[in-house]
């Protein structure tokens, strides 16, 4: 058990770094000064020189690379061009925001997929599923900048019952959570259903009716618990990727998070802005993951006891 | 699968099926109707019917776009500016310039599943290779491959999408690399699994028996045998490439000024959304048209798939 975390997180701190580099080498490599960027458009040579040397752009890349690494381990992500403080703050005073976001959409979806699911796996071939399934699939289809703009007329526009951007209220969080909870309810429910189907035809199932199990106790106890470990993967990934994921969704309704913040730090070349973005993304993913696979022992015994679990 | 008859039963059955008018059975023509083996095979068949039907109203006039008597996407009229739908001769409408909705979102399709086919094909063939060789030669190549794969998985893929395209310029093979680099771990994931199993089978040895060289029995007996289950994945794939490229195209990141892609067209419109809510509207059903009609007919066909693939594997394979 010790082992398997320890290998854990030295595989997240590899994917950590890895990310990192990869960021680096990318904005190294790509065409466009970031000093013509930052300063103005009637800056001369001898200014941009000077702006060069300010954020140390004039050294060798290897040299370059070496301050970066060395910085990191002083949590000292640079400073941010745009915003002229440290590039750590910036995105550490968004992030509330998109982990709001994140959680009171995973949430939303939880509540209403697993019993979406469940409902589909109790009614498997029917015409009702069938209907059920086919709004599903609508509902993976919809791209979520329409889908939030179409939300946004309808509830802001129309009948103005709710903001139409920003946080300015906790009303603000509901149209953004159901616009990034359609995809994720979609795909969940039928992941749920599709783990259901699998544990309704089990010989255990089987067995529980025959002691006398309620159906009801059959559903949510056997069947629905049997695929908590898949479900509970499911719902970590996916909460995972909502952490970099929401770009589109921050910038349709103006949430400030980091999406609307990193889409922001492009347009202007912002390089300090976009590094540290990437890395405290990527540290929360790999976090999420990590806290994932550290659950399965109190979902599934066999883990618990130390064998092999097949996912 | 099959139903049995528990009903009155007199015993001079042969068991033969043929002639069902002659014996009275408690499993009537409508419980056959109703059973889950054949409710399975309708929804499979309806979800293939419905899902042709969509992408073909998308598709078919997005490629006769050049074709089709409607303005071109470029034909600015400033008199006519947001016309509402079916004014004018314009299906569509017009939006803030005068042009033409219809023409722009057609035209605009033609570069959207373009770059999503490009996409697919190049995301294909690395998932293939890569899965492939992972699954087969196992050892090194899979630690390597599937290393790649995990670490995929905690990359802030859309930050680093929006990062190459912002970095590289947002040109259409940049933008055809970037969605197959999101996409290539689902077909090499799945292509390793399927070789896994397949590379245990007899005739994998046999091949080799008679001498043929690994890469040869790769590629010449055991791709051939996984390509058809793996191609299924394609549909559901180009689903996806197509809403990564009008999310990307949204943000400003798609291909450039003279294409309208799908993503653009609604981002333009979105400030008129208060006065003009075709702009939005028409061109987001259009999108969402085509991805569910390409998702039901991926669904479907999965469906059949797996349908066809089951009694036939329990038949003639031992499963160990």
């Amino acid at each position: 058990m010790v082992r398997y975390v320890a290998q854990r997180v030295g595989q997240s701190i590899l994917a950590i770094f890895l990310t990192v580099s990869t960021v680096f080498v990318l904005v190294r490599l790509a065409p466009g000064d970031p000093a013509a960027a930052y300063a103005s458009p009637l800056a001369t040579t001898a200014e941009l020189d000077r702006i060069r040397a300010q954020f140390g752009l004039d050294k060798p890349l290897i040299q370059q690379y070496g301050i970066f690494v060395q910085d990191l381990f002083h949590g000292n992500l640079g400073t941010s061009f745009s915003f002229q403080a440290p590039a750590l703050d910036v995105v550490l005073s968004r992030m509330p925001y998109t982990i709001m976001l994140a959680v009171s959409a995973i949430l939303f979806a939880a509540v209403v997929a697993i019993p979406a699911g469940v409902w589909m796996a109790r009614h498997a071939d029917t015409a009702r599923e069938l209907g059920a399934n086919v709004a599903m699939i609508a509902g993976q289809s919809m791209p979520e900048f329409w889908s939030g703009i179409m939300l946004l007329t309808i509830f802001a526009v129309l009948v103005p019952v709710l903001p139409a951007s920003g946080f300015t209220s906790w009303a603000g969080l509901v149209l953004p959570t159901v616009t990034v909870g359609i995809l994720q309810i979609a795909l969940i429910s039928r992941l749920v259903r599709r783990e259901m189907g699998a544990g309704f035809a089990a010989p255990y199932l089987t067995i529980a009716r025959a002691r006398g199990i309620s159906e009801r106790g059959l559903t949510w106890r056997y069947a629905l618990g049997n695929s908590a470990v898949p479900l509970v993967t499911a719902l970590g990934t996916r909460f995972a990727a909502m952490l970099n994921g929401v770009v589109v969704v921050e910038v349709v309704f103006a949430w400030p998070g980091v999406g609307s913040l990193v889409v922001r730090a492009l347009e202007t070349r912002d390089y300090p802005l976009i590094q540290a973005t990437v890395l405290v993304t990527a540290i929360l993913t790999v976090l999420v993951q990590l806290l994932i696979d550290l659950t399965y022992p109190l979902l599934d015994p066999r883990v618990r006891l130390g064998k092999a679990v097949a996912s | 699968m099959t139903a049995t008859t528990v009903g009155p039963a007199d015993g001079s059955g042969s068991g033969d099926t043929a002639a069902p008018a002659a014996r009275p059975s408690a499993v009537t023509a409508k419980d056959l109707a109703r059973s889950g083996a054949v409710r399975r095979r309708k929804s499979a068949r309806l979800k293939i019917w419905i899902g042709s039907v969509g992408v073909a109203l998308v598709v078919l006039p997005v490629a006769l776009a050049g074709v089709l008597p409607i303005p071109g996407p470029d034909e600015q009229s400033l008199s006519l500016r947001r016309l509402p739908p079916l004014t004018g001769g314009h299906l569509f409408g017009t939006d803030q310039l005068g042009r033409d909705l219809l023409s722009r979102v057609l035209h605009g399709g033609q570069v959207s599943l373009t770059v999503g086919v490009l996409a697919i094909v190049v995301s294909g063939i690395i998932g293939l290779i890569a899965g492939a060789a992972a699954g087969f030669f196992g050892g090194w190549v899979d630690t390597v491959v599937s290393r790649l794969l995990e670490a995929q998985l905690s990359l802030p893929l859309l930050l680093m999408l929006l990062l190459v395209v912002a970095l590289f310029g947002p040109s259409i093979p940049v933008i055809t690399f970037v969605i197959a680099f999101a996409q290539w771990p689902e077909v090499a994931r799945l292509t390793r699994s399927l070789v896994l199993v397949e590379r245990e089978k007899p005739y994998v040895a046999a091949a080799r028996v008679l001498g043929l060289h690994r890469i040869t029995t790769l590629l010449r007996h055991v791709l051939p045998n996984v390509v058809k289950q793996a191609s299924l994945v394609i549909l559901l794939l180009l689903a996806q490439a197509v809403l990564l490229e009008s999310a990307l195209s949204y943000l400003g990141a798609g291909p450039q000024r003279p294409f309208a892609t799908w993503g653009r067209i609604i981002a333009d419109g979105q400030d008129y959304i208060t006065t003009s809510w075709w702009l939005v509207t028409l061109p987001g059903l259009v999108i969402v048209l085509l991805v569910v009609g390409v998702n039901l007919l991926g669904d479907g066909l999965r469906d059949r798939a797996r349908r066809r693939k089951g009694p036939q594997t329990e038949g003639k394979v031992s499963r160990a």
